[in-house]
């Protein structure tokens, strides 16, 4: 027999406990004054632009999110861009927001678009910033940006994403410029040197695609190979030896450095020789000390360039090398831009939300305003009390300057492999 | 004469279980007539609960990402529920999971997506349709060759063929978008009279737990809410029509195939014909997940295709227990604590060693360090080593299935209270 | 000319595929099970001669462009991912009473910690082999034939340990004992083999040959801690075209394999429209049309 009689868990006592817990709570619920808007919705978590409330601070840090490649194939920007945040915050945090400091909460994408958009969700819903730096892959934060952050008024900026789609979305801001400036700028440099037909093969996701449609459409020679490879293969051979054999000298790889670093590797196996051409992605140090001397002198590259020529820049540098030992790559410095323009930002804003933010965030780089080239010298312009039109922040990558698609002024750098190392031979203002 | 205790006993837990009304009708009967196994879950799972419950009221859980979260568990617990069909009712060891999820994510995406290259801005009930029939169609492609197969040839084609699968879907981009994805897919509820409008109609609420923090309930939590609902209703008729199904006599069958195939055939039963039923069922659930999950996350890509989505539901079946549909349910709990649980424990964990070690056993900072450092890694580690332990351990699962199989209407009620002693020695009696 | 050429990258890609097959199908004759941490033994032959290059260094001298130290290396991957395997036969496959499902099963896990643990070691970036590349053999390019003495390296380093496998098997006393245990372990145990013994040799052999195939994967391409795992279906392939349980069948389906996976590019010369890039698909359909109409395989016996 069971002895229920030593239970005291019995219908009776659950009801009371569940009708005193309601009872408790009865009084406590109301409602919050937030006006609702009914718009039609997109679906997706939050599907009105009331403004964030923010559960967070009143003092204490102002918390932003970033989201990261920190592993998966695009990983090594995603160190990159962790430094170039590092000596942001250091920065901002020297001089500090009215008072407060800036802490960025970082997640990692894992260079995919199902892990970034998990973490943005923790970000926004779970940690609730106003304010979001993401991500490195432009299929990445394109992602982001239509499942989580589009139907909210949360700020995104992405660091790294270059494809010519994100032009196609206004809320969507990024600090490099877009790929369609480097597929016009390959075309040209293809068509200066003298050829006529040229061998394009590019990496299979959102990145290759929409830079190689630029490209097709900028170019007005012959495509006499035009082939996707995807990611993360151990070899491209075929690859290779099909655009060995379509007969153009010109050979243009629109990858990233592991994949680009095989296909270098084969074809000087293989006794290839044609003249390489390169968009931003394959230039990278790992390329150049895993390929053999001479197998690239004479490839061009063109990629997104930091304002080298700038004071600012320089000193960033500098801080760059001393504390790890390298040169930075513009990817550093446009990580390094994000933050401290999130930090004007927030500076500038009426309040820490979405929606205020969103009113700042442009007018921060405008070329209406005085122009500082340092966080610290923004702040001392602004006062106590300046607003974002008041300054024109010039950064350590370049103007900035967002135009109506969220898209910066960029320089674009042309790099020549000469002697087995990179060499600057040009810039072009975007 | 048997011993006929352990039967009786089993009936009359099975009738003093009598489900859920009858856990609500007596709770108290209800723990106590559980396995000790049982007992343990149930004691883990209302853990878990609570604590995610505390967790938004303290504030450390927003609630709209708990939303979010449950909504994952119940596309998992789906998953694991139509694995469970193929493996656990029939034995069948499908390694295609992945290809049918991503099949019901994208069939509804390239019908309803306004980026879809094929289709779009269908209504979701038509994509749910087509996400459906599509992987039926696809279970079926892909049975043909693979079900006359022993087990573990079925185990690598099905891989392979998945592998097809995933590899058609990414290049042909005319078709799917490739690599980049189908993004702008509009959630399940849009052009639904009252629900479409259900999270902005909705009134913010402020819950002021006099304990914690004020708990505040935006449109973001009623969209999440709205997405818990739906998982909650096909998870539910999942649940109800397995139920039905393992215990009518096709699933009669089918456990009969699982133990032994020659003498299902030796019965009469066309096996084959069975297996293909089970396969189709299963992947028909499957997708019904991938339907749900494009809806939830709004976006679908190739990657969703991957096996390791396949060998994360596997994790859960085994672990849950093969056959069984708690156990499914379990194992989607525990699947989705390791995927997203890592996430807070990298921010919990402190990133070096908190404590100072002499310097001979700085390896074990190191090690440390790497671990937490890299929780990608260190999350496969751990899936590995459960695999391992669970299959070395207690390769039935935590819940195998037992009074499942009892459908309650068959237990006379009215049997015999348990003895106090076994029958043997009463009939015996105390001379020894 | 380059049909020549996809031949030639066929040979040197098959070398790599048959070494990981034999160490499939030996395992799966004779532990009888699938064993999916396979591909990820290789990974780990290819990290340990990784390492063992790095602390060696060339020794001077070189073969066919390779330094001496590289062979050094690739004994020590193949030492490494024979320990390896070893230890986790005794560890985990031995004490586990199950079925070939259950080990099937428990092999994935094994690959992960297999993975993982080179991952949380090693990073996931890819790596390389510091030896310089080479240009091709002169001599042999008017053929449309683009080989480096690497390549050369690989296939004749594969046809020694092949050869040796060979000699072994029918030569020595324990491949005679190996062969009875892979045809019938019943009879075999009861006419006095230590099927426990041939079991462990099974797996050193296995082991050790999918680990030199990992060593030339990672001299080939790059070694990189998924490189094992993206191989590993092709691998599946060989085996089952080759015909389970057979060690001949295996070098046979691997050499096929190998051969077709880099012959893909002949299709769209000939007007198929089949790109490159479903080259292991190919490998995939195949392999299950061989499970549907000859289960067998090419050499393999027939199944029970």
């Amino acid at each position: 027999m069971t002895n229920d009689d030593n239970h005291p868990v019995t219908r009776r006592n659950l009801l009371k406990v569940g009708g005193a817990g309601l009872a408790l709570t009865a009084g406590c619920v109301s409602q919050t004054d937030e006006e609702t808007t009914t718009t039609t919705t997109s679906g997706g978590n939050g599907g009105d632009t009331t403004t964030q409330q923010t559960t967070t601070q009143e003092s204490g840090p102002y918390q932003i999110g970033m989201v990261n490649s920190l592993t998966g194939s695009l990983s090594a920007f995603g160190e990159r861009n962790k430094r170039g945040k590092e000596l942001a915050l250091e920065d901002v945090n020297a001089v500090g927001i009215g008072g407060r400091e800036l802490e960025i909460l970082s997640e990692d994408s894992q260079s995919t678009a199902q892990a970034g958009v998990s973490a943005a969700q923790k970000l926004v819903n779970q940690n609730n910033v106003p304010f979001v730096i993401g991500a490195v892959g432009s299929g990445v934060s394109l992602a982001i940006y239509e499942s989580v952050i589009q139907s909210t008024d949360v700020v995104q900026l992405s660091q790294n994403s270059t494809s010519p789609d994100l032009t196609n979305y206004p809320g969507l801001l990024r600090m490099s410029p877009t790929g369609s400036s480097q597929s016009s700028a390959l075309a040209e440099i293809i068509a200066d040197d003298g050829y006529d037909s040229v061998a394009i093969t590019w990496i299979n996701n959102d990145y290759g695609q929409g830079i190689t449609k630029a490209f097709e459409s900028a170019w007005d020679g012959d495509v006499a190979y035009n082939q996707s490879h995807d990611q993360g293969q151990s070899s491209y051979s075929s690859v290779v030896s099909q655009m060995a054999n379509s007969g153009a000298d010109a050979w243009l790889f629109i990858t990233y450095q592991p994949e680009f670093t095989t296909m270098a590797q084969e074809a000087y196996s293989n006794g290839y020789e044609a003249q390489f051409y390169g968009a931003d992605s394959v230039k990278g140090p790992k390329v150049i000390s895993n390929t053999p001397e001479g197998s690239l002198d004479g490839m061009k590259v063109v990629a997104p360039s930091a304002a080298v020529d700038q004071d600012n820049y320089k000193s960033f540098a500098s801080r760059f090398e001393d504390a790890y030992g390298t040169t930075p790559t513009s990817w550093s410095a446009f990580a390094y831009d994000c933050v401290v323009n999130a930090a004007l930002s927030i500076a500038t804003a009426d309040d820490f939300t979405g929606a205020a933010l969103q009113e700042t965030v442009r007018d921060v780089t405008r070329p209406e305003g005085q122009k500082v080239y340092t966080f610290q010298e923004a702040m001392d312009v602004l006062g106590d009390g300046g607003s974002a039109s008041d300054i024109d922040y010039e950064g350590v990558s370049g103007p900035i300057n967002f135009d109506e698609n969220g898209d910066p002024v960029g320089y674009l750098e042309i790099f020549t492999v000469e002697n087995h190392e990179y060499s600057s031979t040009g810039f072009i203002s975007g | 004469m048997t011993d006929d205790t352990s039967s009786t006993d089993s009936a009359n837990t099975a009738d003093r279980r009598g489900g859920i009304l009858g856990a609500l009708r007596n709770p108290g009967d209800y723990f106590g007539s559980l396995r000790r196994a049982e007992q343990g879950v149930l004691v883990f799972v209302v853990g878990l609960l609570a604590l995610l419950a505390y967790g938004v009221v303290s504030g450390g859980l927003g609630p709209a990402y708990f939303t979010y979260l449950v909504g994952l568990v119940g596309m998992y617990i789906l998953l694991t529920f139509g694995l469970n069909v193929q493996w656990g009712y029939t034995g069948l060891i499908n390694f295609s999971v992945a290809a049918f999820f991503g099949l019901g994510a994208y069939g509804t995406a390239l019908l309803t997506a306004d980026s879809s290259p094929i289709a779009g801005q269908f209504n979701p009930l038509v994509g749910l349709l087509v996400g459906l029939v599509l992987a039926a169609i696809v279970a079926v492609i892909i049975g043909i060759p693979t079900l006359r197969l022993r087990a573990d040839y079925l185990a690598i084609a099905s891989l392979g063929l998945a592998e097809v699968v995933r590899l058609i879907v990414l290049n042909e981009q005319d078709l799917t978008n490739g690599s980049a994805g189908v993004r702008a897919i509009p959630g399940f509820f849009e052009g639904w009279p009252l629900l479409e409008t259900f999270p902005q109609t909705m009134p913010g609420l402020e819950i002021d737990t006099i304990l914690w923090e004020t708990v505040v309930l935006q449109s973001s939590f009623w969209q999440g809410l709205l997405n818990v609902a739906l998982v909650t209703v096909f998870v539910a008729v999942t649940f109800l029509v397995l139920r039905r199904a393992h215990q009518s006599p096709w699933g009669r069958v089918l456990r009969t195939i699982r133990s032994d195939e020659d003498l299902a055939e030796a019965l009469g039963k066309d096996t084959y014909a069975f297996k293909m039923q089970a396969f189709v069922l299963g992947s028909i659930i499957m997708a019904l997940a991938g339907v749900f999950y494009a809806h939830l996350n709004l976006y679908v890509s190739p990657g969703d295709f991957e096996p390791i989505n396949t060998f994360y539901i596997w994790i859960a079946v085994i672990l849950g227990g093969s056959g069984s549909n708690r156990g499914a349910m379990l194992g989607g709990f525990v699947v989705i604590a390791i995927r997203e649980g890592t996430r807070f424990l990298g921010d919990i964990l402190p990133a070096t060693f908190p404590i100072g070690l002499p310097d001979m056993l700085s390896i074990v900072e190191t090690t440390y360090a790497t671990i937490i450092g890299n929780f990608a890694s260190t999350r496969l580690l751990a899936v590995g080593v459960i695999i391992i332990l669970v299959m070395r351990f207690r390769p039935e699962g935590v819940l195998p299935p037992q009074h499942e199989l009892i459908w309650p209407g068959t237990v006379d009620s009215s049997g015999t209270e348990r003895p106090e002693r076994g029958v043997r020695d009463a009939k015996t009696g105390d001379s020894q | 000319m380059s049909v020549l050429e996809y031949v030639a990258n066929g040979l040197v890609f098959s070398s790599i595929i048959v070494l990981a097959s034999i160490g499939l199908s030996l395992v799966y004759s004779i532990a009888d099970f699938a064993n999916f941490a396979h591909g990820d033994t290789m990974t780990v032959g290819a990290y340990a001669s990784l390492v063992t290059f790095g602390v060696v260094g060339g020794l001077g001298g070189s073969i066919l462009g390779l330094p001496y130290g590289f062979f050094v290396a690739l004994v020590a991957g193949i030492a490494v991912a024979a320990l390896v395997a070893v230890i986790t036969h005794r560890v985990i496959y031995e004490p586990l009473d199950a079925s070939s499902i259950g080990l099937l099963i428990t092999s994935i896990g094994v690959a992960f910690v297999y993975r993982s643990v080179l991952r949380l070691g090693f990073g996931s970036d890819f790596t390389e082999f510091d030896i310089t590349l080479l240009r091709p053999i002169e001599w042999l390019i008017p053929y449309g034939i683009r080989m480096t003495r690497h390549d050369v390296a690989i296939v004749v380093s594969a046809a020694i340990l092949v050869t040796a496998l060979h000699l072994v098997l029918q030569y020595t006393d324990l491949g005679r004992k190996m062969r009875a245990t892979a045809d019938n372990p019943s009879l075999a145990r009861v006419s006095g083999i230590r099927t426990a013994r041939v079991k462990l040799w099974m797996w050193v052999i296995g082991a050790g040959l999918a680990g030199a195939g990992g060593v030339f994967l990672g001299l080939y391409a790059q070694i990189s801690p998924r490189m094992g795992f993206n191989i590993l279906l092709v691998v599946f392939a060989a085996v089952i075209l080759g015909g389970i349980g057979s060690v001949y069948g295996a070098m046979l389906g691997g050499f096929l394999i190998g051969m077709i996976n880099q012959l893909t590019p002949l299709l769209t010369d000939i007007g198929i429209p089949i790109g490159i890039e479903y080259a292991n698909a190919i490998a995939f359909v195949i392999m299950v049309a061989v499970l549907l109409v000859r289960p067998s395989g090419i050499a393999g016996e027939g199944t029970t």
